[in-house]
């Protein structure tokens, strides 16, 4: 959710800090900012906060209360009541009370579409939205700004009935095609719900997700209908999913905003088209077949709040927390009564309060305690047996690997696989040690001596029709090896340093031998250190793997293998250098055999 | 003859499991593949939950209740669960495992990676978020060096009820400092500990997870997740290695 800070000004008479210091602020007491550009924020809006926090007045809430700034004007503590909800011309049928929760509509007549003046242009420019027209630009505005999703169609082109205009909420069937505003068509199925011109029958919206191009505002549109609904979010988030189209409005309703929210939504579009399209409110009707519940009381004492957070807050820095987020609050003795105001959806259960408490007055505040020493070990035999079977076969020379658990073939099968030739579980770790032991063949001259074969072991799951069970699978053979891994409480595991990662090269790799005549007097170490020099930065491994003395003179003889970071070496380079490295023994009194 | 290597995420879980030993945690495993009251259900994640979607969730096929596990918490309901059964009073366990995400793999990403999972409960008001803080101070501060620092942010989880998302400060040896995300974390839902049998008015802790390899990745400085399970022996040789 992109917010500007001159819109966010909008809330407040205080001068807001810059965007650093508001990005602070929401990081560590609401929510984490994903990119600052200018003057606008991006926020990563949580998911249990996107029913109130997908607008400019839920983030200004918040940032009222961290920064103890209070809000000018609160859109949704001003009562839409005063709505004239009579509408002789109009009508809604909503089919499934369960897929629509609320249908406003109101019929404004004589409006003059134009461009947006220039605060609202830069306004949605300003958290990249792009300016289309004033009464468009006014639906996406209120959005923006408290969250309600809007939507205009042009009243001309749908039918006028004997009893006025008649809007229809129903799911669609299953050979029907909508296009969208964007030009688009999209094939329905029963699972999508739509919004029709009930008195035509024609489709002329996806409930909650778009708007069709047969009641687009253009130039030429006079008379509007304007939407503000409340649709199921399971449903919403399925539709926008099968048809791959997302929304902001689609995104709004799968976090289930309050269905109050509706009226202010009208209300403040209602008056923002008339201010600048003009035009005149025929009228409103309002479809709310089941009112949602008010939400309840919750109660916390403070004793809960410092036992669940570890710390020693006072009743006052609490109460603050809750005025501060505008939650009705009553203290009775050590315990606070919250009411949530209707946007708050969130705050269910005295943990919810918990948690205002403890990320408005800030996690910093908490001291880091620890816990109490226990009296008995804990228990890690099963993880100290593993570990046992794993040096055992380290000790014998066996390398451990780790490899993927999906399979070509398997008693159990996925569902939904991501790699379609891999669709199964596996069922023993055999093929992937088949194949790692080819790879480790294949790379063995560059991480182990010449006269080491690389040998492999694997513990892992694995799914046969029996069940899951951890295997090991080993390379080659190894007597007295345990078939099943026993517990074992007393094994100490040794530790390992570990270096920093050197990255290895993916580039094929050049062995080549040596073999010398040792001048009388030099010794093997400078040796080795010749041939280093000689070879300079390709050279990533020198194995010594003979020596013998012979009437006097010693032979040695050296594996060297040659490899690039980044290109495939050619023989001719290999050759080259064996030919510097010769020529320089040579040049030192050694005779290359 | 010498000795093979063992793998880096085997190192790594022996380091760590070191460190919790000393803090009084038990080393816990469960199974990878799971069913959906141990993975989703229990852990209060409600059935019309997006993460439940074919999208993000490996599900088996034939067998609609059963989830290749999205998280290792499944083991902290099982020992719960364990918990109510035996009366036990309190508990701690890390629970390191593999765990499955149906997403795009890159860099950063595997469809299979290591979770370190663990949680603490004990009688109301022993095991608090500020604990929490205090474990992890000492964990970070033992596995990846003194300077290191630990910090909260808020967050959202189903599972845990306050949620805090996990930052740590870490230096390289001899580089710059930066605060890097490292586990999401909380303090047990009232309801998970419902789902376990037990009274959350009488019973409380704290639950964290994070990916194991972005430990090691940060550590040691490795550049790509899937260097890790890819059956490669040139990963386990590609660190100088040094019994400690």
């Amino acid at each position: 959710m992109k917010v500007s800070l001159k819109w966010l000004q909008k809330y407040f008479d205080t001068p807001l800090p810059d965007t650093a210091a508001l990005a602070e602020a929401l990081t560590f007491h609401t929510f984490e900012i994903e990119e600052i550009a200018g003057d606008t924020l991006d926020v990563k809006v949580l998911p249990n906060r996107a029913a109130d926090c997908l607008c400019h007045r839920g983030i200004a809430k918040e940032l009222s209360a961290i920064l103890n700034l209070p809000l000018t004007a609160d859109p949704l503590r001003q009562s839409p009541q005063n709505m004239d909800l009579r509408n002789p011309y109009f009508k809604v049928e909503i089919e499934d009370p369960k897929k629509c929760l609320r249908y406003m509509g109101a019929v404004v007549k004589g409006v003059k579409v134009g461009p947006s003046p220039e605060w609202l242009k830069e306004a949605l420019e300003s958290v990249g939205q792009r300016s289309i027209n004033n009464v468009v630009d006014a639906t996406n505005y209120v959005m923006l700004d408290i969250g309600q999703p809007l939507h205009a169609f042009d009243a001309r082109r749908l039918r006028l009935g004997t009893g006025g205009w008649k809007i229809g909420v129903r799911s669609a069937r299953a050979d029907e095609k909508m296009t969208v505003l964007s030009g688009e068509e999209f094939e329905l199925n029963q699972n999508i719900s739509l919004i029709t011109d009930a008195n035509a029958d024609t489709l002329i919206g996806i409930a909650g997700v778009k708007g069709g191009k047969a009641t687009e505002i253009t130039a030429a549109t006079t008379d509007l209908i304007i939407e503000s609904a409340n649709f199921n979010g399971t449903s919403i988030r399925r539709t926008a999913q099968a048809l791959k189209l997302s929304t902001d409005a689609s995104q709004r309703f799968q976090n289930r905003p309050s269905p109050e929210l509706c009226a202010y939504g009208m209300r403040d579009v209602l008056a923002l088209i008339q201010e600048i399209a003009s035009g005149e409110v025929a009228g409103v009707v309002d479809e709310y077949p089941t009112r949602p519940e008010q939400n309840r009381t919750v109660s916390v004492q403070l004793a809960k709040i410092n036992d669940i957070l570890g710390a020693s807050f006072s009743k006052e820095e609490v109460m603050s927390v809750f005025t501060r987020l505008g939650l009705e609050t009553n203290i009775e003795g050590d315990t606070f009564a919250v009411t949530p105001p209707f946007e708050r959806t969130d705050l269910t259960i005295p943990e919810d309060l918990v948690e205002e408490a403890g990320r408005i007055i800030g996690y910093d505040k908490l001291p880091a305690t620890g816990l109490p020493p226990v009296p008995e070990t804990p228990d890690q035999a099963r993880y100290r047996g593993i570990e046992k079977i794993k040096d055992q076969l380290v000790e014998l020379g066996f390398t451990e690997i780790s490899t993927q658990s999906f399979a070509e073939r398997g008693d159990v099968l996925l569902a939904n696989p991501l790699d379609k030739a891999r669709p199964a579980l596996r069922k023993s770790l055999h093929e992937n040690m088949r194949e790692a032991l080819t790879r480790a063949n294949y790379a063995a001259p560059l991480v182990l001596a010449p006269n080491q074969k690389p040998k492999l072991f694997e513990i892992g799951t694995v799914f046969p029709k029996s069940g899951e069970e951890l295997a090991i699978e080993i390379s080659e053979p190894v007597p007295d090896l345990p078939k099943k891994i026993q517990d074992d409480a007393n094994y100490e595991p040794p530790q390992y340093h570990l270096g920093a990662y050197k990255p290895f090269s993916v580039y094929p790799f050049i062995v080549r031998d040596i073999a010398l005549w040792m001048p009388s007097g030099t010794d093997d170490g400078l040796t080795k250190s010749l041939i280093r020099e000689n070879a300079r930065e390709l050279l990533v491994r020198l194995d010594q793997f003979d020596r013998f003395e012979k009437e006097g003179r010693v032979s040695l003889a050296f594996r060297l293998v040659f490899q690039s970071i980044d290109r495939t070496l050619t023989d001719e380079e290999a050759n080259g250098i064996m030919e510097k490295i010769s020529a320089a023994l040579c040049a030192a009194d050694y005779e290359v055999r | 003859m010498r000795n093979g290597r063992l793998h880096p995420i085997t190192i790594a879980a022996r380091e760590i499991a070191y460190i919790f030993s000393r803090m009084g945690f038990g080393i816990a495993y469960g199974p990878e593949l799971e069913d959906d009251w141990h993975n989703f259900t229990a852990l209060n994640v409600p059935e019309d939950h997006p993460v439940r979607d074919m999208q993000d969730t490996f599900w088996i096929k034939g067998e609609p209740n059963k989830v290749l596990r999205t998280h290792a918490t499944s083991v902290t309901m099982r020992k719960l669960e364990e918990m109510a059964k035996s009366g036990a009073a309190e508990m701690r366990w890390i629970n390191p495992g593999k765990v499955f995400r149906n997403e795009a793999t890159d860099m950063t990403h595997e469809a299979q990676f290591y979770q370190l999972d663990g949680f603490a409960v004990g009688p109301t008001g022993t095991v608090t978020l500020a604990s929490l803080k205090g474990t992890f101070d000492r964990f970070y501060r033992e596995y990846f060096g003194p300077n290191t620092r630990v910090r909260f942010r808020p967050s959202f989880f189903g599972f845990t009820e306050p949620s805090v998302e996990t930052d740590v400060w870490f230096e390289m040896p001899g580089g710059k400092g930066q605060w890097l995300e490292t586990a999401g974390a909380g303090m047990l839902h009232p309801n998970v500990i419902k789902n376990a049998g037990l009274d959350p008015e009488k019973v409380q802790g704290f639950a964290f997870g994070g990916g194991l390899e972005r430990l090691i990745m940060i550590k040691y400085g490795i550049p790509d997740i899937r260097l890790f399970h890819a059956g490669d022996i040139r990963f386990n040789y590609a660190f100088d290695e040094k019994p400690v």
